[in-house]
């Protein structure tokens, strides 16, 4: 069984259908990329695998464990959804770091209150703990080259500074599929550039990502997989050579071509 | 303007749902005895009820509420009420009788039980002394401003006297503020007590300029205690007191003590 | 009377207004939240009652309230009844409760769903969301409009006199109706501006305190 296995996954608002059956899988360390125009269903499908909504129909399973089913009526605990989310972690398109805390806490905050949290340990367990992670962070932080950063506040930095924390904060959670959504669309274009350098880093360290992007050249360089998604459903499906190079659906060829026109 | 209140506490409490469990059948004196004070409403006038330098509460009222109280054996506690909800007070029972200076009319025979008349008094007209040979009579006061304190015996006459049906008429909320208005000029004239006024315009008072005007309105009234109007035993037993304090002379004593023993009427 | 009596005379009425104001503002700020969380209750009933509540508080005149609650169980034949001072803190804390409640709702409708968002996919409770990440902000965001509304707490403790307690202006009108002087009157503004001074003072401290960031 693949690593990550999403099966029919369906969501409507309202009377408007945004997911019709959503099917695919990917392996561990690998990176997927998903495209399309907006409006197709792309950002509510990131959306469904990290619980901020919850689908109407279909399943996700990640490493052989389900964590949603719509088969399965049984009510779920609050806790045991929040240790099934942290299976996945989400960088949002604008970025909402925590504006009152510094870098550094930003990134610290939630694993404190996942160590510390309702039950009571001993001082010194407690301070080994909050050093190891403090050590974690800041190692975290070199990893987005802004460890001279830890103690500014986030409006003290520009938009592609704060992606970055952003991308730290939530590897500190260390989720098993990191899903990023257009993560540069809030940037301007200068901007882009050190925020696409980060995630093709963690590509190299094996991390396994979903991204949600409308950056073609940067998509064919990192993916492993692309999806390209159009209307809800997945249009097209393969590596990044047979989706950009030979795309079998003309819906796929028309919206490459637009984007093509708007590169150039 | 009593009844639209009351309508209003009474629709305010049903719509919060709560319930009126009506008190033990218990007479009235008994329920003021068992208190042991006996709590007199009160508002600061001279020379009823007044601080003396020392900050002491002192005055007619004042040293004839202790001794009553001290005959009927019960401690007096003067509380400081405002005097337009003196009627409230009374009837919500966190005062048990009006002792300051009461004018006893016709309208409020129907809110209180009164005791006995023990003091002379007359309503009497303040306006400034350069003002004070234009006002001979209330006719000459047709279509002036005219201020009184709200709920006083004042306010009845501006609103009864024939002449003053023109006039326009200032609601203050204390017998010292309508004089207030006199000398700020936002009114012509006004109508208090007489022993207010003619303490308050005394000589080195911010009042000196103002005048009264002591045969208008030519009214005579008497001062009493007002009680709730089911406190029959509670007014029987101050009504004996006060007889026996005439009788022994100690109401005199205490009467000459302020000037004020030719108004005395037991 | 000299200005040291009357100053003195004063100074006991304006430990009344002190009180009011501090006891109203302590139980307030609490209370209030408890008051914004009934008005976002997902729960119907919760919601409803709360924002007539609130409707009825704010649309009556406090000066109707302290009457209400100081008279109102008297008048009724209630076997309870307050004394003057605790009716109009009572009359004050509800008031305040329901101004405050609709402040911090605003102040929390206006915090971006996406703070909340992050907060969700990195484990946190709601409660933790609440208390960790949201109610700073909502602080932040509240304390102006705060501050007007405790600026007017101050010179609304005033209103207390309708029963008869003996705060800043009644013991200033208490003097004139035995002395016969009316300049206390005007002194009296003097208390209210030096107090409000220290009031807006404390609070440029507390928004000076929370700008080390901005959104």
């Amino acid at each position: 069984m693949a690593f990550l296995q999403v099966n029919n996954i369906c969501k409507s608002f309202g009377k408007t259908e945004v997911l019709k059956g959503v099917d695919f899988s990917m392996e561990k360390g690998e990176v997927l990329v998903i495209i399309g125009s907006s409006g197709s269903g792309k950002t509510t499908l990131l959306r469904c695998l990290n619980f901020l909504e919850t689908p109407d129909r279909g399943s996700i399973t990640v490493n052989g464990q389900v964590l949603f089913d719509s088969e399965d009526n049984r009510d779920h605990s609050d806790r045991e959804k929040r240790e099934k989310r942290l299976h996945f972690g989400l960088v949002f398109q604008q970025f909402n770091l925590f504006p009152q805390y510094t870098v550094l806490k930003n990134i610290t905050l939630a694993p404190e209150l996942r160590a510390f949290g309702g039950k009571g340990s001993s001082r010194a367990d407690k301070k080994a703990e909050q050093e190891r992670i403090n050590a974690y962070s800041t190692e975290l932080l070199k990893k987005v080259g802004l460890e001279e950063k830890a103690d500014s506040y986030p409006c003290e930095l520009s938009g592609g500074q704060q992606q970055r924390v952003a991308i730290a904060r939530a590897l500190a959670m260390s989720p098993d599929i990191l899903c990023f959504d257009e993560p540069t669309s809030a940037l301007d274009p200068e901007l882009t550039g050190e925020v696409l350098k980060v995630i093709r880093g963690l590509k190299d360290s094996d991390r396994t990502m979903i991204v949600v992007t409308h950056e073609m050249s940067f998509a064919r360089g990192v993916a492993d997989k692309v999806i390209y998604m159009a209307d809800g459903v997945i249009e097209e499906y393969g590596t990044p050579d047979e989706v950009f190079g030979a795309p079998k659906s003309d819906k796929t060829k028309a919206f490459l071509e637009n984007a093509n026109q708007k590169d150039s | 303007m009593k009844k639209r209140i009351l309508a209003i506490l009474a629709g305010a409490a049903l719509a919060l749902g709560l319930c009126g469990c009506s008190n033990s059948k218990d007479s009235d004196w008994n329920y003021i005895k068992n208190k042991g004070t006996l709590v007199v409403g009160i508002t600061y006038n001279m020379p009823m009820n007044y601080k003396d330098d020392s900050g002491e509460l002192t005055g007619f009222e004042t040293d004839f509420t202790t001794e009553v109280c001290k005959r009927l054996g019960v401690e007096p506690k003067f509380q400081l009420i405002e005097w337009s909800k003196k009627e409230m007070e009374l009837k919500s029972k966190t005062i048990d009788l009006v002792w300051n200076g009461l004018t006893v009319t016709e309208d409020r025979k129907k809110e209180f039980l009164f005791s006995t008349s023990y003091l002379r008094n007359k309503q009497v007209t303040i306006v400034k002394a350069e003002n004070a040979d234009k006002y001979p009579d209330t006719a000459a006061m047709a279509n002036i401003k005219i201020a009184f304190e709200g709920g006083s015996a004042g306010e009845d006459i501006v609103k009864e006297d024939a002449n003053l049906t023109g006039c326009t008429p200032i609601n203050c909320e204390a017998q010292v503020n309508a004089l207030m208005e006199v000398k700020a000029g936002t009114a012509d004239a006004c109508i208090v007590d007489y022993t207010l006024g003619q303490a308050l315009t005394r000589e080195g008072s911010d009042y000196s300029d103002l005048v009264v005007l002591e045969n208008i309105p030519n009214t005579d009234e008497e001062y009493a205690i007002g009680a709730r109007m089911e406190d029959v035993e509670t007014i029987k037993k101050i009504n004996e007191t006060i007889a026996e304090m005439a009788k022994d002379g100690t109401l005199k004593a205490i009467a000459e003590k302020y000037d004020l023993s030719d108004a005395l009427l037991v | 009377m000299g200005f040291l009596d009357v100053t003195k005379s004063l100074s006991e009425g304006f430990v009344y207004t002190l009180i009011i104001f501090g006891v109203t503002l302590v139980a307030s700020l609490p209370l209030g939240l408890v008051i914004t969380f009934g008005s976002m209750s997902k729960i119907l009933p919760i919601r409803w009652l709360t924002k007539v509540f609130v409707w009825i508080i704010r649309g009556t005149p406090l000066m109707l309230q302290v009457i209400i609650i100081f008279y109102g169980p008297g008048l009724l034949n209630l076997s309870f009844k307050f004394d003057r001072l605790p009716a109009v803190l009572i009359a004050f804390i509800i008031n305040y409760s329901c101004y405050f409640s609709e402040i911090y709702r605003g102040g929390i409708e206006s915090i971006p769903k996406g703070q909340y968002e992050a907060g969700q996919v990195l484990g946190m409770t709601k409660a933790q969301i609440f208390f960790r990440v949201v109610l700073f902000q909502v602080i932040k965001r509240v304390v102006p409009p705060m501050g007007n509304e405790i600026i007017t707490l101050v010179k609304d403790t005033s209103l207390a006199r309708v029963i008869a307690v003996t705060e800043l202006v009644k013991s200033a009108e208490n003097i004139i109706a035995v002395k016969g002087i009316i300049w206390p009157l005007f002194y009296i503004g003097a208390f209210y501006l030096l107090f409000t001074a220290l009031v807006t003072w404390l609070l440029h401290l507390a928004e000076k305190k929370m700008s080390y960031y901005s959104v």
